[in-house]
């Protein structure tokens, strides 16, 4: 069995896991208008962390601010305060090894004007931060678009199940540039809106910057107390490298994977990708109907945070876990009216669930699509 | 097992050189008019694709009958510069705030793993796509990686390998098709094709 | 190159890479989209960002894309009333 030991989430809500679930219970978000930020002509809506938020932190850590990237630092931040939570976990061990999810890294290393100290090799980051704590084994960067938070966890466990390590650190971040903002704004991706996910006015995404952590262990006494990821599975749509497939076919095939032999009833909720662009929103809900699982609660978080890209996947189950442990599937913050041509179940309000397992989506550029199921141990 | 090696001026199939007249980027569309044609997206792919996208076809074109329409099939690719040849590419439409005319079809293209999905859209491969990173080549790691993805009991092989591409001139390929019996999966094999000259 | 429908064919095929197509190939009525010459959701996108970049037209709603893309022709009249350089 893999069983979760210890987690972060590091952003603009707050540094911990707690301090984020507390705000997410009473609806806060740190979304807002950006208006001339990076020199960016169009205004555009995201959840970024105050200037200079992560280096305050990171050098009150005791960290050297001159060496590390923005980038580098969030995930430091995040995986020290999980750490934390785990002194038992032996860092310098060969049987310990360090996933890094993300999508573009130190991307905004590449504009001219650029002064921090990053490189844009996605790999060269990931030593310096398995550097930092001393971890003796090769750190891997899964960098697999918007679904890289569950791959890297998915990965994670499978070398766990393997036995090839004992125990598995997995990080997920992105930060925000021009870089990233300009792109969705080409694509007419953003809404300079707050998103409004799965409603009938959707008009598309808002962007965030978060990191998150979670720290797996192969164990085979099951503990009652802790988190399983039991499954997990990548499928691709094999249709177009950015439009989401019309009949949702990866997302319910990665779900048909992993729900293999559970009752669908026993799924308490789907913590859906829920961008809320028109397509992606309209394919996850095709793909839920297929499956039949249209009428579990389903939630997504993307309302409070924007979509945070390589982390995603990680905070996104983490404050899943968290809610469940309350009893709570949390609200999905900006959602009024039902949009999709499948209708799901989906509300604004928090809701209570006895339910100790669920289902995690995401859906990527590149016809990606991953799912995995988690359970609290001795349940489902 | 069936292996393809692409240098900047050179490829290799299963150990012969392909007679090429051309290098770098000009190569791969040689190789594209020569040998596969009829697929005119492939010119609309950036650097990094088209290089995958020419080395899965090679290593396919020994496949008989060739596969499709499948999800047991899984395409799990690595290399150390990730998408880094088309971001700076995308860049440079965004550099300069008075010629400033960020471009969607460059943008798409800045993801590694859109190379991946490019392979699955042509041979309608559904099953899982992964694109992973490292510092500097490393045959074990991709080995491990590889070998513990036939934990998903739906994946029969792999297509996988090391695909890096800095520039359009200045790139480099070694894909294998394997399954999870195969004697010759192991990672001095990987290592061997990587390095062969 | 002496008319407008063909300089807009011509940079058409040089923005959406359709490097085995020529300006002959493209009749000013057929539809550019669907079919023909296979043109997608990026290259409508690509196309605003076009009309942007060499003829000063801002376009927000990408569906109003869908009407002016519809062949060489309808575009050539877009262009024509709408182009600020």
């Amino acid at each position: 069995m893999i069983e979760k030991i210890a987690d972060n989430i590091t952003s603009p809500l707050g540094m911990d896991t707690a301090a984020n679930y507390e705000a997410v219970l009473k609806g806060y978000s740190c979304l807002k208008l950006h208006k001339c930020k990076w020199d960016i002509p169009e205004p555009f809506m995201a959840s970024l962390f105050e200037d200079g938020a992560i280096n305050d932190n990171f050098a009150a850590m005791g960290g050297d601010v001159s060496l590390y990237s923005r980038f580098e630092q969030l995930c430091i931040l995040s995986i020290a305060e999980a750490l934390n939570q785990a002194p038992q976990v032996d860092i310098s061990s060969d049987r310990t090894a360090l996933v890094l999810s993300t999508t573009k890294g130190n991307v905004e290393a590449l504009d001219i004007g650029y002064c921090g100290s990053g490189n844009e090799y996605l790999g060269e980051s990931a030593q310096k931060i398995a550097d930092y704590f001393g971890f003796t084994t090769t750190p891997l960067v899964v960098s697999n678009a918007c679904i890289s938070g569950l791959c890297a966890q998915i990965v994670a466990m499978r070398s766990l199940e393997n036995g090839r390590y004992d125990t598995m650190i997995v990080v997920g971040a992105d930060v925000q540039s021009r870089f990233i903002v300009t792109g969705f704004q080409s694509f007419k991706a953003l809404s300079q809106e707050q998103c409004k996910p799965f409603d009938i006015n959707r008009q598309g995404l808002n962007l965030g910057e978060a990191a998150a952590t979670v720290i797996y262990r192969r164990t085979d006494n099951e503990n009652h107390d802790c988190w399983q990821a039991v499954r997990g599975a990548i499928r691709n749509d094999a249709n177009h490298i950015s439009g989401p497939s019309r009949t949702g076919e990866g997302s319910y095939r990665a779900m048909r994977a992993v729900l293999k032999g559970i009752e669908l009833k026993e799924i308490g909720l789907v913590n859906v990708h829920g961008t809320s662009t028109p397509y992606n929103d309209e394919m996850e809900a095709i793909a839920l109907g297929r499956i039949g699982l249209n009428h579990a609660p389903i939630n997504t978080l993307k309302g409070y945070y924007g979509h945070t890209m390589g982390a995603a996947g990680v905070l996104e189950t983490v404050l899943s876990m968290r809610a469940l442990d309350d009893g709570i599937v949390l609200a999905t913050r900006g959602h009024e009216q039902c949009g999709t041509s499948v209708p799901v179940n989906v509300s604004a309000q928090h809701r209570n669930t006895n339910a100790k397992s669920f289902v995690k989506l995401l859906s990527g550029f590149g016809g990606c699509n991953a799912a995995m199921l988690f359970k609290k141990g001795g349940e489902t | 097992m069936n292996w393809v090696r692409i240098r900047k001026d050179s490829i290799k199939i299963n150990g012969t050189t392909l007679p090429t007249n051309h290098c770098g980027m000009e190569m791969l569309k040689e190789v594209y008019k020569q040998l596969i044609g009829g697929y005119p997206k492939f010119f609309k792919m950036d650097a990094l694709c088209r290089l995958g996208f020419i080395a899965s076809e090679l290593l396919l074109q020994q496949e008989s009958p060739r596969i499709t329409d499948t999800e047991r099939r899984a395409v799990i690719l690595f290399n150390r510069s990730s998408s880094l040849c088309d971001d700076r590419s995308y860049q440079t439409t965004i550099q300069d705030t008075e010629k400033f005319f960020p471009s969607p079809a460059v943008f798409v293209y800045t993801l590694p793993n859109i190379v991946t999905g490019e392979i699955s859209i042509r041979n309608k491969y559904y099953g899982e796509t992964l694109f992973c990173v490292l510092d500097k080549f490393n045959a074990n790691e991709i080995f491990q990686v590889v070998k513990e993805s036939f934990l998903d009991s739906m994946t029969n092989d792999v297509i996988t390998g090391w695909v890096d591409c800095e520039s359009d001139d200045d790139f480099e390929a070694s894909m294998i098709l394997v399954g999870p019996n195969d004697p010759d999966f192991n990672p001095d094999f990987i290592n061997e094709i990587y390095k062969h000259n | 190159m002496d008319n407008l429908q063909d300089i807009l064919k011509q940079q058409i095929i040089d923005a959406l890479n359709l490097e085995e197509i020529e300006i002959g190939d493209i009749d000013n009525d057929a539809p550019l989209f669907g079919e023909g010459l296979g043109l997608d959701s990026i290259d409508a996108l690509e196309l605003i960002v076009l009309l942007e970049r060499n003829y000063g037209i801002k376009i927000k709603d990408p569906a109003l894309g869908k009407e002016i893309f519809k062949s060489v022709n309808v575009l050539y009249d877009y262009v024509s009333k709408n182009r600020t350089k």
